[in-house]
């Protein structure tokens, strides 16, 4: 878009256009091609100004360089309790995964299929999607504890609406003339789900999927961050009262490094399955 | 389905919706007045009613309100001034897109909510750290949706106006901006909303003031209907918050 | 024919996309030259991907050849020439979020035209087609056929010596195309404009142009250029009379190898090309 209105000038009888030869034009015409690497130098580009802003700019006391936490990752692990506490997490993530999965698909189908029902609870689904939960964080503790059955529910909590909410619209969606092609050749009421809705309605359950497990995310993640005896939060306060960035630092990169690992897979599940879908 | 059928349905779900909303107040009345629920697990929703009064009545809201308001407001300047503007840059040229908007994307796709504890580390409990969480957060939405406006404009449209003469400033103020302005719109909605749950959302984790904190706090002292008070209170302040920007958004885009 | 009567001259162009070797290269042209007369509408007609809507971009300076030269009024073409070249576009590039009054009143701001003069210039071409009473109108409000009328209207009003329409009625339905076509031979023949008009369709062909330039498949080259001996505005009955027919049928006996060709071309290029 930068170069509206103006076209390189040639001559009258213009030749044809070729590539100047020499190094700086292959690199230069690798990376167009490839933009993957412009943005690995990007990332790398980040990551060096980290590194210079903690080991010249910032206090230690605040921030660490890259390279220090990498290289402390090691103590991190040996910490008393910090490995425990990632696989508590990790735990709690699938269980509610899991459940809010079960939740979703069936209260989709149900809603989706029916039209009575999708009307009646619709609004009521889309009403407590819509509030902001996180204000009732304290009352999820006050009713399941401080332990790991409060960071599930939070977590059910937050990823069973996108499922929901996604199921429903994958029923909803089909285009009637595919409905009515399966009728005119003959097909029952079961057959039609079968053949035609079901199968229709994989896409958005995995986009539904895609979706909750993001929710799951911040719903553990904000529990344990709020109140944890023993989970990640206990320890990303520990570090944060004790000035270690270096060790806060690496925690928190283990668990991004772990919250796109989960959101990767279910989002190439949805891509894999998603194959035939033209939009 | 003949006219009269769907009407009558219509009115059968509208009325399932209203039973069901009934059916939970009245469990929820009849829990703690008559079958004797803990109150402070489940508080009388009369009591809740009194200390809703109280609160508003007394103006005792209004500090907290302020901190709350004031966080997102300047979250939200922050991360619209530097979301447009990035956003606009990165959307000049093809390759810069498809450089940039991969790595924009991948980084809003892991729970920045894991920030919190180095914001509140870098700039302790106060105000800042929830205003820096609230901007990192609400800048991906707005940058995102900038890109794709001014990214993804019809090329004819643009082609046409080449063809006419347009010079790049003519381009930019009658094709472009209008072009992008509904999608960049919706953007700076989603980014609103998101700042505002993630701002509420650190001052429950972690904070000294604002409504989360408040709501917090009454746990902590088992005050239990006075909590639901202000919890009703945060969400119909967060839903009024939420509709005033969503129908802002439309009218700018009916235009 | 002189000089001066030629207003567009194309010389030997040909035109690839991408370099050879590449995944998406392709020999859009081949070796293409041309004169076309100043006043004249020329047809240009062939099967997909012969190159015609590229030669019709080159000539509106949208697009350099890789070889050969496109020359307006014996200038070389470099870059569009908002005062010389109008164009009309198959799709729809009317902006939406401007009225059809404002969309034709911005094409002249951009071309440069003086504030003053854009309501009346924009009124008056836009009741030249027909579209009065849709001045306030925004494009989403309008059918196709009215879309196109508007598109007409805002490249009319900036008063250019040539106007290039590429595939204008092509989204349009058959009876639309056939009446914007009757209206278009009757605008034209009260200018003397020189129209070059890219379409898929024989009968719109033979119907507006003065010549046609028939191309064959991919890479594109001018197969033959046919003449067609009739006065403007044409007469709607044209299209029933045996000249009309005889000329349909030379374009279509040229026509036909050449639309198998594509079609094979296409399908050996496989899926989701």
């Amino acid at each position: 878009m930068s170069s509206q209105g103006r076209i390189e000038p040639v001559g009258v009888a213009a030749p044809r256009i070729q590539p100047a030869p020499g190094p700086r034009r292959s690199t230069m015409a690798a990376l167009r091609r490839h933009p993957a690497i412009a943005r690995l130098m990007v990332l790398a580009a980040l990551f060096l100004l980290w590194e210079l802003a903690a080991r010249w700019w910032i206090d230690p006391d605040f921030l660490s360089p890259p390279s220090q936490v990498l290289a402390s990752l090691g103590e991190l692990f040996e910490t008393q309790g910090v490995p425990a506490a990632l696989q508590i997490t990790l735990w709690e993530l699938a269980v509610a995964f899991a459940i809010s999965v079960v939740i979703g698909l069936a209260v989709g189908l149900t809603v989706g299929l029916s039209r009575f029902s999708n009307r009646s609870f619709m609004p009521i689904i889309l009403l407590l999607y819509g509030t902001p939960q996180i204000t009732i964080l304290p009352l999820f503790i006050l009713y399941f504890g401080i332990g790991s059955a409060s960071k599930i529910a939070f977590g059910v909590s937050h990823g069973v609406f996108p499922i929901i909410v996604t199921i429903v619209a994958g029923v909803q969606n089909i285009k009637p003339i595919l409905m009515t092609a399966a009728h005119s050749m003959g097909a029952s009421r079961w057959q039609i789900f079968r053949w035609v809705i079901f199968p229709h309605m994989i896409p958005s359950f995995f986009a539904g999927m895609r979706l909750g497990m993001t929710g799951v995310l911040l719903g553990v993640l904000l529990a344990e961050l709020y109140v944890s005896t023993a989970g990640i939060g206990y320890f990303t306060t520990l570090f944060t009262q004790n000035f270690d960035p270096t060790k806060l630092l690496g925690l928190v990169s283990v668990l991004a490094a772990m919250a796109i690992a989960l959101n990767e897979t279910v989002r190439r599940a949805e891509v894999y399955f998603g194959r035939w879908r033209t939009d | 389905m003949s006219a009269r059928r769907d009407r009558r349905d219509r009115r059968l779900s509208r009325g399932v919706q209203i039973g069901f909303l009934l059916g939970l107040i009245a469990l929820w009345y009849f829990g703690t007045a008559v079958w004797g629920i803990n109150q402070i697990l489940l508080p009388n929703p009369i009591n809740v009613w009194h200390e809703l009064e109280d609160v508003i009545r007394s103006g005792e809201f209004l500090p907290d309100l302020q901190v709350t308001l004031t966080e997102v407001a300047v979250a939200f300047v922050l991360s619209c001034t530097s979301g447009v503007t990035l956003g606009y840059l990165i959307s000049r040229s093809h390759y810069s897109i498809r450089v940039f908007e991969p790595l924009l994307a991948g980084a809003y796709s892991v729970p920045i909510i894991l920030f919190l504890p180095l914001y509140v580390l870098f700039f302790g409990l106060g105000p800042w750290s929830k205003i820096a969480l609230g901007t990192t957060i609400s800048f991906f939405p707005i940058a995102l949706n900038t890109i794709a406006g001014f990214g993804y404009v019809d090329r004819i449209f643009i082609t046409a106006a080449r063809s006419m003469g347009a010079s790049d400033f003519q381009m930019f103020r009658y094709v472009l901006l209008p072009a992008a302005l509904p999608v960049i719109l919706t953007g700076l909605r989603i980014g609103f909303t998101v700042a505002l749950l993630s701002i509420l959302g650190s001052e429950t984790i972690a904070s000294l003031a604002g409504l989360g904190h408040r709501i917090v706090h009454l746990a902590e002292a088992m005050e239990t209907p006075r909590m639901f008070a202000y919890i009703a209170f945060a969400v119909v302040i967060a839903a009024l918050l939420n509709t005033v920007v969503t129908s802002l958004e439309q009218r700018a885009r009916r235009r | 024919m002189t000089t001066s009567d030629v207003a567009i001259r194309i010389a030997e162009v040909s035109h690839e996309f991408g370099e050879p070797g590449d995944a998406f290269h392709v020999r859009a042209l081949a070796d293409t030259s041309l004169d076309i007369v100043r006043g004249e509408l020329l047809c240009l007609i062939g099967p997909s991907g012969c190159g015609k809507s590229t030669l019709l971009n080159m000539i509106g300076g949208l697009l350099l050849p890789t070889a050969g030269s496109v020359e307006v009024g014996s200038q070389p073409v470099r870059a569009p020439l908002p005062r010389e070249i109008a164009f009309v576009f198959q799709e729809n590039a009317l902006f939406p979020w401007c009225s059809v009054l404002e969309n034709v009143k911005l094409g002249m701001t951009f071309q440069g035209v003086p504030k003053g003069e854009h309501e009346e210039r924009a009124r008056r071409s836009l009741e030249a087609v027909g579209l009065k009473d849709f001045m306030k109108h925004y494009p989403a409000q309008l059918s196709g056929g009215m879309r196109q009328r508007a598109a007409l209207a805002r490249a009319l009003s900036l008063q250019t010596a040539i106007l290039l329409m590429d595939e204008p009625f092509g989204a349009l339905d058959e009876q639309t195309r056939m009446i914007l076509g009757e209206d278009l031979s009757v605008l034209l023949s009260r200018s003397d404009k020189t129209i070059v008009f890219v379409t898929h369709s024989l009968g719109e062909a033979v119907f507006l142009a003065d010549r046609v330039a028939v191309f064959s498949a991919r890479p594109g080259t001018i197969k033959e250029i046919i003449s067609v001996d009739e006065p403007h505005p044409r007469n709607p009955n044209f299209v029933t009379t045996e000249k009309f027919g005889r000329l349909r049928n030379t374009l279509y006996g040229l026509l036909h190898d050449e639309i198998r060709k594509a079609v094979e071309q296409s399908a050996m290029a496989g899926p989701l090309s």
